[in-house]
């Protein structure tokens, strides 16, 4: 269903836009995904220490896996690797029998101890607070994840501005209701008498999935060429549609669209803007932006980070694609983890998961503020 | 009918070493000793290099260049040796110097 979100954000100015887009050398796929694993855990590897002595005192120290002593309580800092039985999809096939392994630079240890298994991805980075015993894995007593990079506090506004997010519009699938809604939101935004009028729009957002699932029609893959030369596939009867809703769209404000795992473009992350030839009318205005996802701007002076549901936090908001490369699809880089964002965001958003929810988090020192959610009828 | 026998026979046989470039035939008397040192630094380069590559602070040396793995551990903060840098520099274009000690294997 079509799923749209008020959030209240800040003053009218100009935003930033990071991207990532894959580089073409001449490697393309060959390169191994070392690199990116090795600079997570560099990357991260800072404030992961810092959570380790805020959690365990100052004097704990962080050792590497070849410093060990026999049954010494000590600290560990590495990646984890989730040895599972039951791959390919880490979802469905979770076993008793799954194994944690944690790597650093040099060496890998299993590990043992309370922990909950089956939250656990590889991929993630986290310290962890035991000792090594006699039978060689490590007992683990308590750990811990990396904690958010420090956040630089937004700045302040007069009037209340508003970022509209839409998520997965599915045009083109079940008939013509998600068409009627999507017409709706444009028709309300365009509507002079509304209380909250387009005018404190700061920017709309197309959260990926403009194009229902249905489009792709597997038909005309499977079907031999000659026999689909004079069809043409669904998708080009709904990206027409696309395009006339988003130029009546960007014609008044800015609009970004993100591409969705339905959407004609490549399947790895960060997954490439869909490309301009797709909307010949709404690409006149130079307020529709296509970009990446995951996506970050600053807009208005706030951080946004949207991603899609398909990252699995794994405890730690400072790295959104844990599972990347392992499970999610991703081109070797090899200069840095470009899923690790070393500057927090003031807002976060997963698009295009089955409900809606949201939830305020603080983190070492900050507090959380509660800005009005119940006032616009929205629960944590 | 069998060979002639040689007075070289009577010698202990010994492998001959192959040269850098592939020079099998026998090196000439280094010219008042110009050529060896060149040579000699040339290895204590290459030697330097290596020893980049197996650095592990540095992340995985397979897959990129010796200058792309330098300018990384720069950027990260890892404080790579800069004598590395300059060999670098000094040979722009030279496979043996770019490129990493495993850049001829399918890794």
């Amino acid at each position: 269903p079509l799923i749209s979100m008020l959030h209240r954000i800040l003053r009218k100015g100009t935003y930033i836009i990071w991207g990532c887009g894959a580089p073409r050398g001449k490697h393309g796929f060959s390169r191994q995904y070392s690199h990116i694993y090795a600079t997570r855990l560099i990357q991260m590897r800072p404030f992961l220490e810092n959570r380790a002595q805020q959690h365990w005192g100052r004097g704990v120290g962080v050792k590497k896996l070849c410093e060990l002593q026999s049954r010494e309580k000590c600290c560990l800092a590495g990646t984890l690797f989730k040895s599972m039985q039951l791959q390919p999809s880490i979802l469905k096939y979770i076993h008793p029998d799954d194994e944690l392994v944690l790597e650093d630079e040099l060496q890998r240890i299993k590990l043992k101890g309370t922990i909950d298994v089956s939250k656990l991805v590889t991929g993630t980075v986290l310290a962890v607070f035991g000792s090594v015993r006699d039978d060689g894995k490590f007992l683990m007593e308590d750990h811990c994840f990396a904690d958010l990079a420090p956040q630089k506090p937004a700045p302040l506004l007069d009037t209340d501005r508003f970022l509209l997010l839409v998520s997965g519009p599915g045009l083109g699938g079940g008939g013509g209701e998600r068409l009627l809604g999507t017409q709706l939101l444009v028709d309300v935004l365009g509507d002079e008498g509304e209380h909250y009028s387009a005018a404190h729009v700061s920017r709309v957002i197309l959260a990926g999935n403009p194009l229902s699932h249905s489009t792709q029609s597997r038909d005309s893959i499977n079907k031999a060429k000659y026999l689909t030369k004079k069809t043409q596939a669904d998708s080009v009867e709904v990206t027409k549609m696309l395009d006339e809703i988003l130029l009546q769209l960007s014609a008044s404000m800015p609009v970004d669209v993100m591409p969705g795992k339905f959407d004609p473009t490549n399947y790895t992350l960060p997954q490439q803007p869909l490309h301009p030839c797709m909307f010949p009318l709404a690409t006149a205005y130079s307020m529709l932006q296509l970009v990446i996802k995951p996506y970050q701007a600053t807009i208005d002076g706030v951080r946004f980070l949207g991603t899609s549901g398909q990252n699995q936090y794994g405890g730690s908001l400072g790295d959104p694609g844990p599972t990347i490369p392992d499970t999610l699809g991703c081109y070797p880089f090899c200069k840095t983890d470009p899923f690790f964002f070393p500057a927090c965001p003031h807002t976060a958003c997963l698009m295009n998961l089955p409900s809606l929810a949201c939830q305020s988090i603080s983190f070492s020192g900050f507090r959380a503020e509660y800005h009005d959610l119940e006032g616009l009828g929205l629960s944590l | 009918m069998g060979r002639k026998r040689l007075i070289t026979d009577s010698y202990p046989v010994v492998k001959r070493r192959e040269g850098p470039a592939g020079h099998s035939k026998g090196e000439l008397a280094p010219e008042l000793g110009e050529e060896p040192q060149p040579r000699d630094e040339e290895e204590a380069e290459l030697e330097l290099l290596r020893q980049f590559d197996l650095a592990w602070q540095y992340g995985p040396c397979t897959g990129i260049t010796r200058l792309q793995r330098w300018c990384r551990a720069k950027q990260m903060g890892l404080e790579p040796p800069p004598e590395v840098w300059e060999v670098l520099k000094t040979h722009p274009g030279d496979p043996r110097f770019q490129c990493s000690l495993w850049h001829l294997y399918p890794l």
